[in-house]
């Protein structure tokens, strides 16, 4: 069987529906459970959101409470490294649009895809 | 008797070991060997002296210094003991004699390398890393980690190559083959050294051979590969090229262009490769820079970055050795199996990432700082966008696509206890030299190491003539603004996610300089051969035809039935030849 591979809402590759181990949480881990259990939760990803936000934005207010002293005078601007950081992380990540066409080939584009390594365990 | 075990190089004794290693077949028993000989190891390093020559040799006419101990060293050689006792106890699950011998032997010889006091010592350790590490790729048995292998043995035995070649120069010009700092590119030889030790460093153009080589190598191959080749050679730049300010610039190139492959990138071990490139820029700038405290910061980023690369290395092997890939397109949700290994991978992640109460931090602090008190601004920025770039490929990537993520359904056991074990002990460093300073316990332990302290600092600390001061990590400023910097960047990614903007995980091959060696310079060699094949016998011929031809026309003209030996002629040149002789004995007479 040779289905074209499907994607998921993310745009990522998966195998086709009949194929795929259907995901269930009844035989995780207990210390899974335990640590982890909270990721799965749905309003998890709305409460990191705003957890980050408030995180962020706190820093920024601390900045300007607080005097810096760097060498370089720009740095000493408030909230100067908050945006740095996220206008590199966005052109870092955008970048992979345009790179990912420019640059991306067929797996098997220098003959060599897919072999199983000799100490990986063999009934993986 | 401590005076006798102080003197040996403990990098001989964990080559001895490691090749003994492969002859032995009991698995246990090598095991054993190979755990207990790099805390001997340790042990013997806390006993050599410091800064005098403890071993030496002559051999044909050159002086040998097999052994020195200097504050540089030290630090380096540590942090290589430490990664090979943390390989073979993440190796335990594995009965491979070959990989764990050549592993310890690997990891001798860049100690023993570290340790070297002349050129010459170093050349020859620097090539048994080359020879031993190959084995280390070769064994993962598949065609791609064959070819890979050879490609990457051509370019380390290149790199050794011109090693040799430069110390030749430097050999000839001063008639000594000490390490001394060169400084400048115009002294015999520097050029040839300097280019050996960029291939092994993996500079931008150069470092194509450690994305190709690593990720084809074994589960615990790869973990062991991370941590020695690319630090020798930092130590080796950091010993002779403080302060060459090409390399702050090569520095912050290898810092950025690493990001954008780790984005695109697929197969998490070759992301992994792509981050340990951007790590060595930040070690190369710092170098760059030269001063006392830069110096202290390439070091420690060493150290720090020997334990969390490899602990990255370690998660990233338990994921393939239980699930069969490390792919991001095929992974995800791995945290409902693998919750320890999600843990440790987290540590290594936040460690790399630099957030304050991790190594990175108390590392990186130094070389960023560094570099804004020198005033390099461009190069500052550079290594600030490079930061977010590491929190995105090694902080964000690695671990959200293998353990959260889409969940693909994936369901295998815990990583074996070695590996949880391994893995455990180099989280615990991560943080216990991340923390700050309290009851003798934090960073305070990684600092007293340094190159460049006030007591004992190494001969690499004076060329600048900078002053050595005290580094305080732990300042409100570094921390606000590191914090800000990551906490934004992070930011950066939820939205970026949610929005659908980040782009998906796609399985493929990303083209990098390798392509011009394995493309078009295979196609070239190959096109040579049929050209060869073909031409090869056409030629022969060609000059056959052409021999046989010539040998007529000269027989026909100078045989005894030829055109020369017939009618009087015959007579007239024997008494020429008479008279030439008679001649040329004349001239040999009046002339003797």
């Amino acid at each position: 069987m040779n289905l074209p591979p499907e994607r998921d809402s993310s745009g990522r590759f998966v195998k086709p529906e009949q194929d795929m181990p259907q995901p269930s949480d009844h035989d995780m881990h207990p210390m899974s459970r335990l640590l982890f259990g909270w990721v799965s939760s749905p309003r998890t990803p709305m409460v990191l959101l705003v957890l980050t936000l408030v995180i962020a934005l706190g820093l920024v207010l601390i900045d300007f409470a607080v005097n810096r002293h760097e060498y370089l005078d720009f740095a000493n601007a408030n909230g100067f490294y908050a945006i740095w950081g996220f206008v590199a992380f966005a052109l870092a990540v955008l970048s992979g649009w345009p790179l990912g066409k420019l640059l991306r080939r067929d797996e098997d584009y220098y003959g060599e895809a897919d072999t199983t390594l000799q100490d990986v365990e063999q009934d993986s | 008797m401590s005076g006798l075990i102080g003197q040996i190089n403990p990098g001989l004794l964990l080559i001895l070991v490691g090749f003994a290693g492969c002859l032995i077949p009991v698995q246990r028993v090598r095991q054993a060997l190979m755990v207990a000989t790099p805390v001997v190891a340790i042990l013997m390093l806390a006993m050599a002296d410091r800064g005098t020559d403890l071993a030496t040799a002559s051999v044909i006419g050159l002086d040998l210094v097999l052994y020195k101990v200097d504050s540089l060293s030290f630090i380096f050689g540590l942090a290589f003991l430490i990664a090979s006792l943390l390989n073979a106890i993440y190796a335990l699950h594995t009965d491979d004699r070959l990989q764990d011998g050549m592993a310890l032997a690997y990891a001798g010889a860049a100690v023993a390398a570290t340790f070297a006091g002349d050129l010459m010592t170093l050349f020859i350790f620097w090539e048994i890393t080359a020879v031993s590490s190959v084995f280390l790729i070769l064994r993962a048995g598949t065609k791609a980690a064959y070819q890979a292998a050879m490609r990457y043995l051509g370019v380390q035995i290149f790199s050794g190559v011109l090693l040799l070649d430069g110390l030749a120069y430097v050999y000839k010009s001063t008639g000594s083959l000490s390490l001394e700092a060169f400084t400048s590119f115009d002294q015999p030889g520097a050029k040839l050294i300097f280019a050996a030790f960029a291939i092994k460093a993996a500079f931008p153009f150069l470092h194509n051979w450690l994305q190709d080589a690593y990720p084809k190598a074994t589960v615990v191959g790869a973990v062991v590969l991370s941590a020695f080749t690319t630090k020798l050679a930092v130590y080796a730049f950091a010993r002779m090229f403080p302060g060459f300010e090409m390399l702050i610039w090569i520095g912050a190139v290898m810092t950025v262009f690493p990001v954008f492959f780790a984005v695109i990138e697929n197969d998490l071990r070759k992301v992994l490769s792509y981050s340990l490139n951007n790590q060595l820029g930040f070690m190369i700038c710092a170098i760059g820079i030269g001063t006392p405290l830069a110096i202290n910061g390439a070091a420690a980023h060493a150290f720090a970055h020997i334990i969390y690369k490899g602990l990255l290395f370690m998660s990233m092997g338990a994921v393939l050795y239980r699930v069969g890939t490390a792919k991001a397109s095929e992974l995800g949700g791995l945290y409902k199996s693998m919750p320890w290994t999600t843990i440790f991978c987290i540590i290594g992640a936040v460690s790399i990432s630099a957030f304050p109460l991790f190594s990175g931090f108390v590392a990186k602090a130094m070389t960023m700082s560094a570099v804004a008190t020198e005033g390099y601004v461009i190069v500052w920025l550079m290594l600030l966008f490079a930061s977010a770039g590491v929190l995105e490929h090694s902080g964000i990537k690695i671990p959200y696509f293998t353990f959260f993520g889409h969940d693909s359904g994936i369901r295998v056991k815990e990583a074996p206890f070695n590996m949880l074990l391994a893995m455990g002990m180099a989280a615990f460093i991560c943080i216990a030299i991340g923390l700050p300073t309290i009851g003798g316990f934090g960073y305070g332990w990684l600092y007293n190491m340094l190159p460049c302290t006030v007591t004992a600092p190494a001969d690499v600390c004076m060329i600048s003539g900078k002053e050595i001061k005290p580094y305080a990590p732990y300042t409100v400023d570094h921390v606000l603004t590191q914090l800000q910097l990551l906490m934004f960047a992070v930011l950066a990614f939820i939205l970026l996610k949610r929005f659908g903007l980040y782009p998906p995980e796609k399985p493929g091959t990303i083209l990098d300089t390798d392509w011009v060696l394995r493309k078009p310079g295979y196609s070239m060699v190959k096109w040579a051969g049929t050209v060869w094949g073909k031409a090869g016998p056409a030629l022969t011929a060609f000059f056959g035809r052409m021999g046989a031809r010539t040998f007529e026309k000269i027989e026909t003209t100078f045989s005894p039935r030829g055109a020369l030996a017939r009618g009087p002629l015959t007579l007239s040149m024997a008494m020429w030849s008479a008279v030439l002789l008679g001649v040329v004995m004349l001239v040999v007479l009046l002339a003797s």
